[in-house]
């Protein structure tokens, strides 16, 4: 009996220390996982597994690599949190090594032709899985049609230069500052604007004949 | 407003960081000009479109896959950390040998008592023959080379020579005769 009260006790006190993470900023889970706080650490992944695996993916287009490449971010965080300056922003650091990571993939990829076909192969075999983000629900010829929307989409990002596909990401897909952008882009302010500026033209030329 | 002032704002317009009084000014020229207001809405459809991409979840394993690569990474920088702690007690414990053994000898070999000093020993010379007189009466003369410094006579450079080494029949010659 006392064993379960005990058992009780501790599943409620880890239930209220990973509540008070949820409730703390960046800036406070990663003072938190400093002091020792183990846990402090999972919080932080699980605020930002989805939206780095988001901003890798449609920076590389490959989904597999995307996730071993988020996966690598979180080790180098975990690796050198300790040298964080902690009066900068959080999410620009993490998003700072996610796209330098992103950007030595496609360097490689460009020096190695053979990624360029794996990747088509990864493509291809994604065409034979189940659909994973339409609503089930519309009928078959919607969903083809959203699809097919999302490919041109997906492709029509892909054909834009990297460093404009980078801004363009970060500020469309992430909703960052200029600032921010600047920052992880290591960029000055007035190149994150022209290039932004870019992106967004040459991406409305692109898709424009589909959706007209 | 011209269409080329409006294709410059367009970025801060989309974003919608413009001061109130250019956003209006930008407003009124998509009412003026069509090919500008067809710009913009090719822009914003386009935005709106990739905004509205499918959100892509992690998969299943990814948590497990990361758990795993974090425990080896802990493991590793406890290695690490552990390596280190045995270079430094290793060091610690050759420096702490080191300084008990130079304790050591201190003691049960005391230092010598100090001798006398011994300096080293001088070394005289002969001393040089004595300058012979100044017997001439002609006054010295003060020359110049041609860079312009003096050549002082013998006499005056005799005077700074260590009294030893001095003259002692140095006589003082009349300049002024």
């Amino acid at each position: 009996m006392a064993d379960i009260v005990r058992k009780q006790a501790v599943s409620v006190e880890v239930l209220t220390v990973r509540e008070r993470l949820q409730a703390m900023d960046d800036s406070a889970v990663v003072t938190a996982f400093l002091g020792g706080e183990e846990r402090a650490f999972s919080e932080l992944v699980t605020r930002y597994q989805t939206r780095l695996l988001n901003f890798v993916y449609r920076t590389i287009g490959d989904r597999e690599k995307a996730e071993d490449l988020v996966q690598e971010v979180f080790i180098r965080v975990y690796r050198h949190l300790h040298r964080f300056d902690r009066s900068k922003k959080f999410s620009t650091w993490v998003y700072t090594i996610a796209s330098n990571l992103a950007k030595n993939e496609l360097r490689n990829r460009s020096r190695n032709p053979l990624v360029l076909f794996q990747t088509v192969q990864k493509n291809s075999q994604d065409e034979d899985r189940p659909l994973q983000f339409e609503d089930t629900t519309s009928r078959p010829d919607d969903m083809y049609r959203k699809r097919h929307l999302r490919e041109i989409v997906e492709e029509s990002v892909a054909k834009l230069p990297e460093h404009h596909r980078n801004v363009f990401i970060l500020r469309e897909l992430e909703g960052k500052s200029y600032e921010e952008i600047a920052e992880i882009t290591e960029c000055n302010l007035g190149t994150v604007k022209s290039r932004l500026n870019r992106a967004r033209n040459s991406f409305a030329e692109i898709i424009a004949p589909y959706v007209d | 407003m011209d269409c080329r002032e409006f294709c410059e704002q367009h970025l801060a317009f989309v974003d919608d960081t413009l001061a109130g009084i250019e956003l209006v000014r930008m407003q009124r020229h998509i009412t003026e000009c069509e090919s500008c207001a067809k710009h913009d809405a090719k822009i914003r459809r386009a935005l709106l479109l990739f905004r509205n991409l499918p959100c892509i979840e992690p998969s299943a394993d990814f948590s497990t896959r990361l758990e795993a690569r974090l425990k080896t990474c802990q493991e590793d920088q406890l290695a690490m950390t552990q390596r280190n702690l045995w270079r430094g007690a290793i060091a610690a414990t050759v420096a702490s040998a080191i300084m008990l053994g130079y304790i050591g000898t201190t003691l049960f070999h005391p230092p010598e008592a100090p001798r006398d000093i011994v300096l080293p020993p001088v070394v005289a010379s002969v001393p040089e023959a004595e300058l012979t007189s100044i017997t001439t009466s002609t006054p010295a003369i003060v020359t110049s080379v041609s860079a312009g410094l003096t050549i002082w006579p013998a006499a005056l450079f005799a005077e700074q020579v260590p009294v030893r080494f001095a003259h002692s029949k140095l006589e003082l010659t009349n300049y002024t005769r």
